[in-house]
């Protein structure tokens, strides 16, 4: 086991770092705000740590703290102007952004280091700590994956009208959702720098947006498990099979067409299906309303018919 | 929950609507609509298609901007609430076309109707779960709570969604449209439930085409046309008034009649 980790430990670093990433782009896709704009806060977490630690002599984790709160800030300062956009044009606005932060950052002299960017800011950043970081945003997404808030959240994204009129303030989510992506999309490009200890405007391009949606389509869409399962295939594949090397592009292109047609859940999406029908088979179909179902229901007459019973059952009961 | 009967004459109105307009451009979908709705009582619209119904139900939970006119909903202007609010109010609706989420369960898409009306925590989730529980059993769709609505009938996705928004234990119900494409026994079972729940004191408004269920549910009805109201009063004299009629079948069908 040990052997094999260090062997492998790169590519384990590797694959975190893509899923953090990932993630960023995840969550506001789950939320139905179609944005990119993890990619650009990528760039702007990344760059910040990377300033901050080679200019101004700021400690390692004081400058992956301030790349990513600098990230989540910015994040939502665009939320609030463009979160009424949808779809395309919510996704144009969001690459514009992500672009806009790379020619910030080739453009940006002496600090940014221009088209060959920033060397040498490598942070004291282990694989544990990127893997207790990792938990600890898995964690707050595994939260509002389930429940009342994952409920709420895929009402959000399925329906807004039906959400609103359940109650929900879609508004309110989607701009905290642009705040959450920049956050955790800062904090991926300031460890995976620190980690590095290179940033370069090539890292903040189009390039990223497509290793994300690769990532998130081929895993699946509707929770972190998704993106894991995303993030450790486009990792290890490489490593794997040593000629999909060469060929990446075509290989991806190829992987997320095949999902794409195939398995618009990705894997996990294939994974709970096959789940539900297993389940569903074992269940007799349809179910009969079970004669026992009057006791429990307050006020409820045994004896009546079942339609009857089941309308007006708690017609004078305690409700 | 208390909800007491008003038996009396002049009941007390839950709901008003002064001089309400919403228009599209040119077309009047609403064209200065003024009503109140008596607590307690079942309260039906009447008209033929296109005449204003569902976008009035759109104005009255705010998803619709209004061109002109005000709404109070128990005494207090709404009309400024961003939709959202509209159910904190204790206002809850369905909808024409079924609206469920197809990917959860039927138990998940009841307990919705809870979830961002009851805080966080242990207490609220139990209360919730009880709440849609009874919902469920109400609208007769508990024994599908493990059921996903694709595997649904067309009337059990109605109930479904029907007890959501009874789980919002609201103090108007707005139904549009709630027996659509079901048979004369399910629309019969549809129908002793809203008077179950009038019994409780809920107010309802409901959409409909079925004119006898209206004339059997409705403790008085509101015909419209144009977007404006034509007739308004008891079931039967609303159903027989010659305006309505004329507005359903057309002036040529009347004067045969």
């Amino acid at each position: 086991m040990m052997a094999w980790y260090t062997a492998n430990a790169v590519v384990v670093q590797a694959t975190m770092t893509t899923l953090l990433l990932a993630l960023s782009i995840q969550l506001p896709l789950r939320v139905g705000v179609f944005s990119f704009a993890g990619v650009g806060c990528f760039g702007i977490g990344g760059y910040t740590a990377a300033i901050l630690y080679t200019k101004f002599d700021v400690d390692t984790w004081p400058a992956v703290a301030l790349g990513t709160l600098l990230a989540g800030g910015l994040c939502y300062l665009l939320g609030l102007i463009i979160h009424k956009l949808s779809g395309l044009y919510l996704g144009m606005a969001t690459i514009a952004f992500s672009l806009i932060v790379a020619v910030a950052a080739t453009n940006g002299g002496s600090l940014t280091g221009g088209a060959s960017g920033i060397f040498g800011a490598l942070g004291g950043i282990t694989n544990l700590h990127v893997l207790l970081l990792l938990a600890l945003v898995v964690a707050g997404l595994a939260i509002s994956e389930y429940g009342r808030f994952g409920r709420m959240i895929d009402t959000v994204r399925e329906d807004p009208e039906l959400a609103a009129a359940l109650g929900i303030n879609v508004g309110r989510y989607r701009k905290l959702t642009f705040l959450a992506s920049g956050l955790i999309g800062g904090l991926a490009g300031a460890v995976t720098t620190l980690l590095r200890s290179t940033i370069t405007p090539a890292e903040v391009n189009f390039h990223m947006v497509v290793v994300a949606l690769t990532v998130i389509i081929i895993g699946g869409s509707s929770s972190w498990l998704g993106a894991l399962i995303g993030a450790i295939v486009i990792t290890w594949l490489p490593t794997v099979l040593s000629f999909v090397a060469d060929w990446e592009s075509i290989i991806y292109g190829f992987l997320v067409a095949l999902a794409a047609i195939f398995l618009p859940g990705g894997v996990l999406g294939l994974a709970k299906d096959l789940i539900h029908r297993w389940r569903a088979r074992r269940r007799p179909t349809p179910p009969a309303p079970p004669a026992s179902e009057a006791e429990k229901i307050p006020g409820g007459e045994p004896s009546s018919p079942a339609t009857e019973r089941s309308l007006a059952s708690t017609q004078g009961g305690t409700s | 929950m208390s909800r007491s009967q008003n038996d009396s004459a002049d009941p007390r109105m839950i709901f008003e609507a002064d001089d309400v307009a919403v228009h599209f451009g040119g077309v009047k979908a609403v064209d200065g609509l003024t009503f109140g709705l008596p607590e307690g009582k079942i309260i039906g619209i009447l008209g033929p298609n296109g005449s204003g119904k569902s976008t009035l139900v759109g104005a009255i939970t705010r998803h619709v901007p209004l061109t002109r006119g005000t709404l109070k909903f128990l005494g207090k202007d709404y009309a400024g609430d961003e939709p959202h609010l509209v159910p904190h109010r204790g206002i809850a609706r369905t909808f024409q076309t079924v609206r469920l989420l197809e990917e959860r369960n039927v138990l998940e898409n009841v307990l919705l109707g809870t979830d961002s009306l009851t805080a966080g925590g242990r207490a609220a989730r139990r209360l919730g779960q009880e709440r849609a529980e009874q919902a469920m059993a109400r609208t007769g769709c508990d024994h599908l709570a493990k059921v996903r609505p694709d595997e649904l009938s067309y009337g059990n996705r109605r109930r479904v969604e029907i007890a959501r928004a009874i789980a919002m234990e609201p103090k108007l119900l707005l139904l549009d449209e709630p027996t659509a494409g079901m048979g004369r026994a399910e629309k019969e079972e549809i129908s002793t439930l809203m008077l179950s729940l009038r019994a409780e004191g809920l107010t309802q408004l409901i959409v409909e085409h079925d004119v006898q269920m209206m004339v059997d549910t409705c403790d008085s009805l509101l015909a419209m046309n144009f977007g404006k109201l034509i007739v308004e009063g008891e079931p039967r004299e609303v159903v027989r008034n010659p305006a309505v009629q004329e507005a359903y079948l057309g002036k040529q069908a009347v004067k045969h009649a």
